[in-house]
């Protein structure tokens, strides 16, 4: 039998996972990338040009899109993680009841996120359940639905962020061998040095997960901005979705798509960078 | 400079004993080691004077304070942990330095602290290396390191050197005796190695099931043990039983009780070779340094280890005589 030369041997060894990566990831990421510039775009004439990026940046709707989608995607992130952090925590230790609410606490995963907003809707919006409650005993409630700081959005989201961050960091947290914690308590570490020394950075994996996740859902979300969300701004997920569908400007769409993608790229070097300080602040790492 | 009592300390977890009601008070500097099976609830009375356990009943004082409210954080502990315990996304400086930086030490002097720790266990070299990418002993070394280094009162070590080669648990054996006895810390030591136990304790405390079967000194607790447990534990020997005579199955006469059992450790049974011997020699091993023969007796198997360099090995089948060359040891309470 001849023998292949290791490139090739090597090259069909790859080729089932790296083919299946290119085919499915690569290959439309490349197409909308090249159509934000015009080549190969649905619709397009075919010749490089700037103008769909001119046109983003361009139009202060679709800037206002672009910063509020960030917005939508961090901040919801931002409140969810400091909910799940703490009752991640609290789920470890054993408490009465502590199985109902394992099971409990979990059920808004099942819940669509449409589902979620109608929730959110019917109890908050005006004439909602919360304000039928408050009102005869005072309680004026604020603007929420469809208000400038999309807090509607924002509870929608954690709501369904918090359990499946909690599950995913409560998992990493329980990874942690107890007695890397108690070594940390015999050589003088409070609980709560414990927690940010050895907890935190050793659960970092899973956070950060977490984290990212929910961050790029934020980042595309649809449905929920689209029901709950203020009127103006709307984010860039809005804006492609007419774009595509009302006035067939794909070009646009794919820039847009692009931007996206890139901030969420920017956010995942940026985690990169912050996990290699903390190994030297924590871990003193000399390299 | 501590001293610690444990007053009627126990432990269970749901309806099993780890420790049962005990009380055990150790001097200032002085080196204790628990000694006992697996199981037998030596980490668990290590945790429970670290504060890492909390115990059902009973008190611990370390130097008269009472210590039942004290975080482990306060008491300024230092536990080996035996399953190491490092920090694993730590380097191996920044994990001696920990318990430093929780103490607020100055980063100079902290430094210098983890250098000199690291200079003892032999590690300096790996300073910058991660638990991962140690081997096991040299884990354990961190362990020590990391506990030494805060200067603690008490110094609790489990098992700190059960996976190191025999050559440097040696030399870690007698560092650590020194270093007690310069620190004038007070340790406590868990091992399962009797000889371990024997060449850096003070005191032995022998534990069996939750308990202390039996405490002394090395040279008093293998001499003259109490119990067959303690005997058997610490080395080999021959439980013999003593008939209604008061005779040794060899018809040899002791003094002590009728229709006890008696300690016999095998390098005090001389074997001499003899036509008419009562003993036959069943099989022999060659320990390097000492030949250890199964000697069959009136019917009893006993153990026998002669060091004589130069005498001759004795084959299997030859006819012996035995003496003793000291008395039998009697021991108590034993059926
Ligand atoms: N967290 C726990 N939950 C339930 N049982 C435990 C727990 N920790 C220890 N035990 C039990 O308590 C007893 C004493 O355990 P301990 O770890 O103190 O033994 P040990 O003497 O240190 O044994 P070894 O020499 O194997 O380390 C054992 O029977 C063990 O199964
Ligand atoms: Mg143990």
């Amino acid at each position: 039998m001849r023998r292949l030369p290791q490139g090739v041997v090597a090259a069909l060894l790859v080729l089932p996972s790296g083919g299946y990566l290119a085919l499915f990831f690569g290959l439309p990421l490349l197409l909308a990338f090249l159509g934000s510039f015009g080549l190969y775009a649905r619709g397009g004439d075919g010749g490089f040009t700037l103008r769909h990026y001119a046109d983003l940046f361009g139009t202060q709707a679709y800037r206002d899109g672009l910063v509020f989608s960030t917005y939508l995607a961090i901040v919801p992130t931002l409140v969810s993680l400091a909910i799940s952090l703490p009752l991640a925590m609290g789920l470890a230790q054993t408490f009465p009841g502590r199985k109902l609410f394992n099971a409990l606490y979990k059920v808004p995963l099942v819940v669509p996120g449409i589902v979620a907003a109608f929730i959110v809707m019917t109890l908050f919006d005006r004439g909602g359940l919360a304000a039928r409650l408050l009102t005869p005993i005072g309680i004026d409630l604020p603007k929420i639905v469809r208000d400038d700081w999309a807090v509607g959005v924002i509870i929608a989201t954690a709501w369904k962020a918090v359990p499946f961050m909690t599950l995913i960091i409560g998992g990493s947290l329980g990874a942690i061998q107890k007695d890397i914690i108690l070594a940390a308590r015999t050589l003088g570490a409070t609980p709560l040095t414990a927690f940010w020394r050895i907890q935190i950075p050793l659960a970092l994996p899973g956070i950060t997960a977490a984290f990212l996740l929910t961050f790029i859902g934020g980042m595309g979300a649809f449905a929920v901005p689209n029901l709950l969300g203020p009127v103006y701004p709307l984010p860039l997920s809005v804006h492609m979705y007419v774009n595509a569908f009302e006035r067939n400007n794909w070009g646009l769409v794919a820039a847009m798509g692009t931007m996206l993608s890139l901030i969420s790229v920017l956010v995942l070097l940026a985690y990169y960078r912050t996990t290699r300080s903390l190994r030297t602040a924590y871990g003193g790492e000399v390299r | 400079m501590s001293q610690i009592t444990l007053t009627g300390i126990a432990k269970a977890y749901g309806t099993s004993v780890a420790i049962a009601p005990m009380d055990l008070t150790v001097a200032d500097g002085e080196f204790l080691t628990l000694l006992g099976p697996s199981g037998c609830g030596k980490t668990t009375l290590m945790r429970m004077i670290a504060g890492i356990t909390l115990p059902d009943q009973g008190a611990i004082r370390i130097n008269g304070r009472d210590m039942a409210a004290l975080p482990p954080e306060k008491r300024n502990v230092g536990l080996v942990f035996q399953s190491y315990a490092l920090f694993p996304h730590m380097t191996v400086a920044a994990n001696v330095g920990f318990g430093l930086k929780m103490r607020g030490i100055a980063r100079d002097a902290a430094a210098e602290r983890v250098r000199a720790a690291l200079a003892l266990v032999d590690l300096e070299p790996l300073a910058a290396r991660y638990p991962r990418e140690l081997s096991g002993g040299q884990q354990q070394r961190v362990a020590l390191a990391r506990a030494i280094v805060i200067e603690p009162d008490v110094l609790l070590l489990d098992e700190p050197l059960s996976n190191l080669d025999a050559k440097l648990r040696e030399h870690l054996r007698e560092d650590l005796r020194n270093l007690q006895q310069r620190l004038r810390v007070t340790a406590i030591y868990v091992t399962h190695d009797q000889a371990e136990a024997m060449a850096l304790a003070d005191r032995i405390i022998v534990m069996d099931k939750g308990r202390i079967v039996e405490e002394g000194a090395p040279v008093d607790l293998y001499r003259a043990p109490q119990t067959r447990f303690a005997a058997e534990f610490l080395g080999q020997t021959n439980v013999v039983a003593v008939t209604a005579a008061g005779l040794l199955p060899w018809n040899t006469g002791v003094a002590g009780p009728a229709d006890g059992m008696v300690s016999i450790r095998p390098e005090d049974i001389a074997v001499t070779p003899a036509l008419d011997g009562a003993g036959r020699v069943l099989s022999l091993t060659f320990l390097g340094p000492a030949v250890e023969y199964r000697i069959d007796i009136g019917g009893t198997v006993l153990r026998a280890r002669d060091s004589g360099t130069g005498t001759a090995i004795l084959p299997q089948g030859t006819q012996v005589d035995l003496t003793l060359r000291v008395p039998p040891h009697p021991l108590q309470g034993v059926a």
